[in-house]
């Protein structure tokens, strides 16, 4: 498949260089850090690579507004950007967990971003992003959340409705869709930050 | 190949290359953003389908209404859902829809689109994934009109630049052209100036050119002048300008005996006093005032007439041949006059017995010892009629002349009646040992037994009755005929009254132009006083004759030296030099000067150069030395 020749070989030498160029030596470290747990998970169950990447996330970046971070009411950050800032919000998590899921050998077909429309006991419903896991297609997915620590299963998640799933399954499949000089790329938020995580090395 | 061409070819070269690439670049950015639009539009429209989709409580029939009715009103080439194991669960596809444009343009020029995928839940689960795509069988079509009519913008362009181009080649190559037309005529030997071009490439070698002609020119102009002087002073006596004694004789001899003039006319003396007395008399200075005046008079009574010339034979004698007068008593009493009116009231109170005239008629081929005893004779007869008187005899041996009437009955039945022939002369190369050509000289068979009548017997009375002309034609068809029978170049001679018929010219020219095979073996000659008597009609039938590849020359050459200058631009190939020059060359040290200048000068503009009425073998080596290519006349067999 296109999308693992894509994702085959990151250069991560060069998103640490750019790390350490944009945002400094402590953005430089979680890089490192981050390409450490890559190192250390890859011989893992897909189960324990959930549990790593998760935990590797929620303990390290900081879950603040888009608003604060960047001055945008809605910014889809690429990882770089994310680990470079340390902060972001679900969009952020969601994404960086599912390139550094991809990039462990875990395919698409297992990974779904999905919507989700989420309650929690004093705020009323708001829109959230997760990353759902299936095991086999057909599979209740597990969901890896930026608002709890651990990975559970869906069923135990009573808070979340799922509203609509997407990943980048049928998106390269012309050679011209992965082109920048493609002006089309740019106008689909999606779209925009895969090719952005491309330029950042990944 | 020609420069034209190589300009066309560029022109359309660079037309095709800037349309054509513009057209291709055209089509393919055309194309690059149809795809564009498909591929967008596949993507979106897939997630916009799938996105109502998972919300739907997912119902079989419900979700096949809602691809069923997108598909519908949509414009898609399919819409299906595959579940997760890969099981179709709703498909719907359009029937093949044949674009409007050809299959190799389809296969040349691909719209390559993917169709669109996106994802649809039921609650935590996948439903399916949606794939769709987009009809481009439009996109194809608005790319093959675009294309058609681009090209149709191509080729409209292209018709107007070459409309344009034609016109901008014609300006550009006209003096091209002409540069050309110059370059082949001096290749031709006619040695033309022209008016020098604008363009600064052509103008310098149109004026090289030009400068070149010029300077040829000049340089043959000097010589000729430079050879006239040569000539007059040779040829000429140094008090009264008249010819001198030999050069008389010489040409008296020509008109008598040659094929050139009538067959009858007049041999006219004019005496004066003893010279030794005039010089005791009025002194030496009016002596050669009055021998002046006299000579003055007898040439200006030639002026009018071919071939008469003036000559002064013994220091106070003077003779006139006329070939062109027939009656000695009309050539006796026109000079008579003459003097009397104009010379005699000036001398009469010094020398009162000034003159004494006689006339008398000859024939052809009449022996000249005789002829000038019987002038001298007539002319003793003269004397004896008292002071400035004339006497004139017409002599009763000549052949007796036809009327008219029967000339013309007798000439107009030879034409038709084939009774013309040609007789042939060879002439050879310089040293006598090779031929050069034949000339054929033309006879009228008087009657079945074979008599012939040579030119000189009736082409003047043919003249006279305006006959030269299908005589002419007559001798050239003698020629064809001949020239297709038999190996070897044949000259033949138009007379000087037919050069100037346009008719003639024209006839003779379709002639030749039925026989293109013969042209190159054929020469043509014209007597020098035909050609300048009507020199624009010559040029134009030089002209003419040299494109048919016809050789053309000039016989009799060397009379109107003078005007031999206009002779240049003619693109001439030969010159038959005048019997009278030839005669007796190996006494005359001066004429041997003037015909070796006269040949280089030929030579250096291309033409050859022949010696005519060569009487001895001996004079051969003499004549090749002094440059002529060949020579003709009873010494050369």
């Amino acid at each position: 498949m296109l999308v693992a020749a894509t994702f085959a070989a990151p250069d991560l030498d060069k998103t640490q260089a750019l790390a350490q160029q944009r945002y400094g030596a402590r953005a430089a470290e979680t890089v490192a850090a981050w390409r450490q747990l890559m190192e250390e998970s890859r011989a893992l169950t897909d189960q324990d690579k959930l549990t790593k990447v998760n935990t590797f996330f929620n303990r390290r970046m900081l879950f603040v507004d888009d608003i604060i971070v960047w001055r945008q009411k809605d910014y889809w950050a690429t990882p770089l950007e994310f680990i470079g800032r340390g902060a972001g919000d679900c969009e952020d998590f969601t994404i960086a967990k599912y390139m550094t899921l991809q990039m462990l050998g875990i395919g698409n077909e297992h990974l779904r971003l999905i919507y989700i429309r989420a309650k929690s006991g004093s705020r009323a419903s708001f829109a959230h992003m997760v990353l759902g896991y299936y095991p086999q297609p057909t599979d209740e997915p597990l969901i890896l959340d930026n608002l709890i620590s651990s990975v559970r299963p869906a069923s135990q998640r009573p808070d979340l409705v799922p509203v609509f799933s997407f990943n980048n399954d049928g998106l390269w499949v012309g050679g011209a869709a992965t082109s920048a000089a493609d002006p089309t790329v740019r106008l689909s938020r999606w779209r925009n930050v895969l090719e952005r995580m491309r330029q950042d090395g990944l | 190949m020609s420069l034209i061409k190589q300009l066309w070819i560029a022109i359309i070269l660079v037309l095709s290359i800037a349309f054509g690439g513009s057209m291709v670049v055209s089509v393919l950015s055309a194309r690059h953003y149809l795809e564009q639009q498909l591929q967008v539009k596949n993507i979106d429209n897939a997630n916009a389908l799938a996105l109502s989709l998972t919300q739907l409580k997912k119902d079989e029939v419900m979700v096949g209404l809602l691809v069923a009715a997108q598909f519908d009103v949509g414009h898609y080439r399919f819409i299906r859902i595959v579940s997760p194991t890969g099981q179709t669960l709703v498909e719907r596809v359009a029937a093949n829809l044949k674009p409007a444009a050809p299959d190799w343009f389809v296969k040349l020029i691909p719209i390559r689109t993917t169709p669109g995928q996106a994802l649809i839940q039921d609650g935590w689960s996948q439903y399916g994934t949606l794939t769709l795509a987009s009809h481009d069988s439009y996109a194809y079509q608005s790319l093959w009109d675009g294309t058609l009519e681009l090209l149709l913008w191509f080729v409209f362009g292209a018709a107007i630049t070459g409309m344009v181009g034609t016109l901008l080649m014609r300006s550009i190559t006209r003096p091209l052209g002409e540069v050309v037309g110059q370059a082949q005529a001096i290749a031709e030997r006619r040695f033309l100036t022209i008016t020098e071009p604008r363009t600064p490439e052509l103008k310098s070698v149109a004026h090289a050119m030009n400068v070149m002609v010029d300077r040829l020119k000049a340089m043959f102009n000097d010589e000729a002048a430079r050879l006239e002087t040569l000539r007059k002073k040779v040829n000429h006596d140094a008090v009264t300008g008249l010819s001198s004694r030999d050069y008389f004789l010489s040409h008296l001899r020509e008109a008598v005996q040659g094929d050139q003039f009538d067959s009858l006319g007049t041999l006219v003396l004019v005496r004066l006093p003893d010279l030794d007395d005039l010089n005791a008399h009025l002194g030496r200075q009016q002596t050669d005032a009055l021998l002046k005046d006299v000579a003055h008079e007898l040439a200006q009574s030639g002026a009018n007439r071919i071939g008469q010339r003036a000559g002064r034979i013994k220091g106070a004698e003077f003779a006139i041949v006329c070939p062109s007068l027939a009656s000695a008593t009309e050539a006796a009493h026109d000079i008579h006059e003459r003097l009397t009116q104009n010379l005699l009231p000036k001398w009469r109170d010094r020398v009162p017995d000034l003159f004494h005239i006689s006339a008398v008629r000859y024939h052809h081929d009449q022996n000249l010892s005789e002829l000038l005893a019987r002038a001298d004779e007539t002319l003793a007869q003269a004397a004896s009629l008292g002071p400035n008187s004339w006497h004139a005899v017409e002599d009763s041996t000549a052949k007796a002349a036809l009327p008219a009437e029967q000339w013309r009955a007798l000439l107009t039945e030879a034409v038709a009646g084939g009774r013309l022939a040609l007789s042939f002369y060879p002439v050879m190369s310089g040293d006598g040992t090779n031929p050069m050509h034949q000339e054929g000289m033309l006879r009228l068979k008087l009657d079945a037994a074979g008599s012939l009548l040579s030119a000189g017997d009736f082409m003047p009375m043919a003249a006279q009755l305006n006959l030269t002309a299908p005589i002419d034609l007559g001798v050239v068809k003698l020629a064809i005929e001949h020239l297709r029978s038999t190996a070897g170049d044949i000259a033949v001679n138009l007379s000087a009254a037919t050069v100037a018929n346009f008719g003639f010219r024209h006839e003779l020219i379709q002639l030749l132009k039925t026989y293109p095979e013969v042209c190159q073996r054929l020469l043509i000659e014209v007597p020098e006083y035909g050609v300048f008597k009507q020199f624009e009609a010559f040029r134009d039938l030089a002209h003419q004759l040299k494109q048919l590849g016809c050789r053309v020359g000039v016989e009799y050459f060397g009379q109107s030296f003078a005007e031999s200058g206009k002779l240049a631009d003619l693109g001439l190939d030969y010159i038959k030099v005048h019997p009278s020059y030839i005669r007796d060359i190996a006494n005359n040290e001066g004429n041997q000067e003037f015909l070796k200048g006269l040949c280089k000068v030929a030579h250096a503009i291309g033409i050859t150069v022949v010696a005519q009425g060569v009487e001895n073998q001996a004079d051969l080596p003499l004549l090749a030395a002094l440059g002529f290519d060949g020579v003709t006349g009873p010494g050369v067999k």
